[in-house]
C-alpha cells in the first residue's frame, strides 16, 4: 500500500551502511591524525627578537657548547636561557670583526645590554601547565641527549620544535630507554650523537650505540629512575 | 464472568471493592486486561489516535512549561561549563554530591521499565503490554538525564570522553579495576539495549501509523500542510517519518516471526541488566572503604530501590497520562495501578529491610566507624534527609496494605511522590552522610547545595517531562498488536455476548466480535 518512498530508498539501507562505516572510519582516521600534538606543535617556529639566535652558525660553524649559554642545565629543571651579558661577552664592540657580524644585525643585543634589559626570547619547547617543569638536570645526569628532544639544534637557522613532546612520547622513553641513553660526557655532543645515531643504522633517534650497558648502569643508582606513575610528572 | 458483559449504556458505578470489574481475586475469574469491550479496530484507533489527534488543551502549556525548564537547565549547565566545578556546593570533604545523588536517582529510575518489558515478558505477566512501552520510553530518557551528571561532573567536560577506554596520545587508560569504568559499560549497555528494545517494539507500529497516513493522504490529498507557506503535506510527512522508522515492515508471516524471536532475545539480554546494572553502581560505594558504603548488602540493596522508585515513577507517570487521556483508562486499568502498587509495597519492605539491617549489620560488625557513621546518618547534622528517607521510603507505601488505598488512583500518586521523593533523599544520605565525616575530625565538612545544583537538576526533571510529552504526543504510547492478543476477543474460548434483543445491538456485537 504505501508507496510514499521513491524505489531508489529500497537501497538507502546498504547505502547508510556503507556510508556510515566510512564516515565512522573517517572520523576515526582524522581525530587519530589531526587532534594530535605531533600534527598540532611539531614544526613550531616563532620569530625570534631581532635577528634572532643562528644556532647553526654559533653551534654548527663556531662549536659552541649547550651549556655555554644554558648554563644550569645540569644543575637545575630549568636550561636556562642566557642573559644578555653572555651575548656581549663577544658581541660587545670591538670584539667580534664588523666584516663577519655586521653591526646592524647584532645592534638589538647592544642595545639591551645598553639600556640594561632582557631580550625577551619567545620559548618553543613549552609544557602544559599540569605539567611539573621537565627536569633537565635529571635528564642529562641520566645520559640523555639534548638531541633526543631537541633534534639537531646545531643545524637550525631559527629552532623549531622536533618532537612532540606529548605524553605518550615521554613514555616511549620512559618505557625504553635505551635507544636514547649516551655516555655521560657526549650529553651536549650533537654532531657526536647524531653521528652515532647515523652509524647504528636506524636513522636518527632510533638506536644508540652501547643503550643497554648504559641503561644497566643506571639501574644501579639507588633511587628509582624511569617512573611512569602520574606523580613523576603532574601535581 | 464480571467485566466481560457489554458495558451498560448508563455511567458505571463502581463497586468499592471490585471496582470496574478488573479487581476481582476469584481465581476462577480471569479479569479483563483492557475494559470497554473494543474491538481491534477500536484499539487501533485509540492508540493511534494518541499520535494523529491534536492532544487536549493541556498539552502544549505542559509543553512550554516543561521545556523551558529543560532548557534552563540546559543554560545552567552551560553556566557550569564555562565558569568551572565550584558554582556547585561540593567540596573536597563531599566531593560526591548533588550531582552523583541525581546520576543514582535517574539511574533507578530507569530500572522499572526493563523489568517490565524484560522479566514480566519473560514471566508471560500479560498484564505488563498496557504499561510496557511507556515504561521503556521511561527507562530511556531517565538514561539520558542520568547519563548527564557524570559528565558534567568531570569538571573538565570537554574531557569527557576519557571515561571510555580510547587510544590516545597520552597512552593512558582508565583504571580497569575501578568500578566507575564497570559503570560506564554498565550504563553504555543498558542505555543502548533499552534503546534497541524500545525502538523495534515500536516498528509494527510505526507501519500501522505510516500505513493509516498514506491512506489519509489517498482520501484526502488536499489536505493540512505543516505550516501556511510550506506547501508538505502533514499526512505525506507523517507518513515519511513513520515510514522511515518503520523499517519497511510490510506485516508478513515472515516478518512477524523474526520480530516474534528477536523481542524474546532482547528481553533476555535485558534481564541480566536488571540486576547488573544497579549492582554495579552499588559497586562505586561498596568498593571503597568508606564507613556506610563499605557494605555487601548494597547490590540487592540498590537493585531493590532502583525497582522501587522506578514503579513509584511509572505510576506518577501513568495516572496524569490516564487522567488525560481519558480513553485511557481502558487500557491501563486499576488492576494494572494495583499490580504496580503490589510491587512497590514488596520492593519497599526489601529496601525497609536494607536500611535496618545496615544499622544491624554496623552494631553486630562490632566497627566503631561505622556504627558512628549510622548513628550520625540518623542523628547528626543530616537528620532530617534521613528521616524524610525513612518515612517517605518505609512508611508511605504501608498503605497499600488496603485495597482500597491501592486501588484509588489519587492516592497511589500521592505515594509514589512521597517514594520518588525519599528515593532521592535516599541517595543523597547515602552519599553526603557518608562523605561529610571521615576518620579525623580535622576532615569533618558539611555539604550544602548552591542554587546552581538545584537549578541543574531541575533542569534534568524538565528534560526528562519533555521527552516523555513528545513521546506521548509523536509515538505509539501502546503496542497495539500485543494490546489486542489481550484483548477478551482474543482467546481461543471466547464466546460473544448473549444474543441481543434488537437489531441494531445485534450488528454492534457483531462487529466487536470480530474485529475489523
Amino acid at each position: 500500500m504505501s508507496t510514499i518512498f521513491p524505489k531508489w530508498m529500497n537501497h538507502f539501507p546498504t547505502a547508510s551502511a556503507f556510508g556510515g562505516a566510512m564516515a565512522l572510519c573517517t572520523a576515526v582516521g582524522v581525530v587519530w591524525y589531526y587532534f594530535t600534538p605531533k600534527f598540532w606543535e611539531v614544526g613550531y617556529m616563532p620569530t625570534q627578537p631581532g635577528s634572532g639566535f643562528p644556532h647553526h652558525i654559533h653551534v654548527g660553524k663556531l662549536g659552541l657548547d649547550c651549556r655555554y649559554c644554558h648554563t644550569q642545565v645540569e644543575n637545575s629543571a630549568e636550561a636556562n636561557v642566557p642573559n644578555v651579558a653572555t651575548c656581549i661577552g663577544c658581541h660587545a664592540e670591538n670584539r667580534v670583526r664588523d666584516d663577519i657580524v655586521p653591526p646592524a644585525r647584532i645592534q638589538f643585543v647592544r642595545d639591551a645590554y645598553a639600556a640594561d634589559e632582557s631580550i625577551q626570547w619567545r620559548r618553543i619547547h613549552k609544557l602544559p601547565d599540569f605539567v611539573r617543569n621537565f627536569p633537565h638536570n635529571v635528564h642529562v645526569d641520566a645520559g640523555v641527549s639534548c638531541y633526543s628532544c631537541h633534534g639537531m639544534i646545531g643545524r637550525m637557522p631559527v629552532v623549531h620544535q622536533q618532537e612532540p613532546i606529548s605524553m605518550g612520547w615521554c613514555l616511549d622513553c620512559h618505557r625504553d630507554p635505551t635507544p636514547h641513553l649516551v655516555p655521560k660526557d657526549k650529553v651536549t655532543d650533537l654532531f657526536w650523537v647524531e653521528e652515532q645515531l647515523a652509524a647504528a643504522g636506524n636513522g636518527p633517534t632510533q638506536r644508540s650505540p652501547g643503550g643497554e650497558a648504559l641503561l644497566s648502569e643506571l639501574q644501579k643508582k639507588p633511587l628509582h629512575l624511569l617512573p611512569e606513575n602520574c606523580g613523576a610528572c603532574h601535581y | 464472568m464480571a467485566g466481560l458483559t457489554p458495558e451498560p449504556e448508563t455511567p458505571r458505578v463502581l463497586d468499592p471493592i471490585t471496582g470496574d470489574g478488573t479487581l476481582i481475586d476469584d481465581p476462577a475469574v480471569r479479569p479483563p486486561l483492557v475494559l470497554g469491550n473494543h474491538s481491534f479496530h477500536d484499539i487501533t484507533e485509540i492508540v493511534c489516535g494518541y499520535a494523529e489527534n491534536k492532544p487536549g488543551r493541556w498539552w502544549l502549556p505542559a509543553f512550554g512549561v516543561a521545556s523551558s525548564i529543560a532548557g534552563m537547565g540546559g543554560l545552567f549547565i552551560l553556566y557550569l561549563v564555562i565558569t568551572g566545578i565550584g558554582t556547585w556546593g561540593l567540596n573536597n570533604q563531599v566531593d560526591w554530591a548533588w550531582d552523583i545523588t541525581n546520576f543514582v536517582f535517574w539511574i533507578g529510575i530507569g530500572h522499572a521499565g526493563t523489568l517490565i518489558s524484560a522479566i514480566l515478558c519473560l514471566l508471560k505477566q500479560k498484564w505488563r503490554t498496557s504499561i510496557n512501552r511507556a515504561a521503556e520510553a521511561m527507562t530511556i530518557f531517565a538514561v539520558i538525564c542520568a547519563a548527564t551528571f557524570p559528565g558534567i561532573h568531570v569538571g573538565r567536560q570537554w574531557m569527557a570522553w576519557m571515561l571510555f577506554p580510547i587510544p590516545n596520545s597520552n597512552q593512558i587508560w582508565p583504571n580497569f579495576r575501578s568500578p566507575l569504568l564497570w559503570d560506564v559499560f554498565a550504563v553504555s549497555t543498558y542505555g543502548t539495549v533499552s534503546a534497541l528494545f524500545w525502538y523495534m517494539g515500536m516498528i509494527p507500529d510505526f507501519a500501522t501509523l505510516r500505513d493509516r497516513a498514506c491512506l489519509a493522504l489517498k482520501r484526502n490529498p488536499d489536505g493540512p500542510t505543516l505550516l501556511p507557506f510550506i506547501p508538505l503535506r502533514v499526512a505525506k510527512l507523517r507518513g515519511l517519518v513513520y515510514g522511515f522508522l518503520a523499517m519497511g515492515w510490510r506485516f508478513s508471516s515472515r516478518h512477524w516471526q523474526t520480530y516474534e524471536r528477536a523481542y524474546l532475545i532482547l528481553a533476555g539480554i535485558s534481564t541480566p541488566l536488571v540486576l547488573s546494572v544497579h549492582s554495579i553502581v552499588s559497586f562505586d560505594f561498596a568498593t571503597s572503604v568508606i564507613p556506610g558504603w563499605h557494605a555487601t548488602i548494597f547490590p540487592p540493596y540498590f537493585v531493590a530501590g532502583a525497582i522501587f522508585g522506578g514503579f513509584a515513577m511509572v505510576l506518577l507517570l501513568m495516572i496524569p497520562s490516564r487522567e488525560l487521556f481519558p480513553n485511557m483508562k481502558d487500557l491501563i486499568t486499576l488492576r494494572h495501578l494495583e499490580n504496580m502498587a503490589k510491587i512497590t509495597l514488596v520492593t519497599g519492605m526489601m529496601v525497609g529491610f536494607a536500611y535496618s539491617m545496615e544499622f544491624f549489620i554496623a552494631w553486630y560488625g562490632g566497627n566503631v566507624y561505622e556504627l558512628d557513621a549510622f548513628i550520625n546518618r540518623a542523628t547528626g547534622p543530616y537528620w532530617w534527609a534521613y528521616w524524610t528517607m525513612i518515612s517517605c521510603n518505609v512508611l508511605s507505601p504501608q498503605v497499600y496494605w488496603f485495597k482500597r488505598m491501592r486501588t484509588n488512583p489519587l492516592v497511589i500518586f500521592i505515594v509514589s511522590a512521597f517514594i520518588t521523593v525519599g528515593m532521592w533523599f535516599e541517595r543523597f544520605v547515602i552519599i553526603v552522610t557518608s562523605l561529610h565525616r571521615a576518620f579525623l575530625p580535622a576532615e569533618w565538612g558539611m555539604f550544602f547545595p548552591t542554587p546552581i545544583d538545584i537549578c541543574i537538576f531541575v533542569g534534568s526533571c524538565g528534560v526528562f517531562l519533555t521527552l516523555f510529552l513528545l513521546f506521548l504526543r509523536f509515538l505509539p504510547v501502546f503496542a497495539m498488536s500485543e494490546l489486542k492478543a489481550v484483548l477478551p476477543q482474543a482467546s481461543p474460548h471466547y464466546h460473544p455476548p448473549a444474543p441481543p434483543v434488537d437489531g441494531t445491538q445485534a450488528a454492534h456485537a457483531q462487529k466487536r466480535g470480530h474485529g475489523e
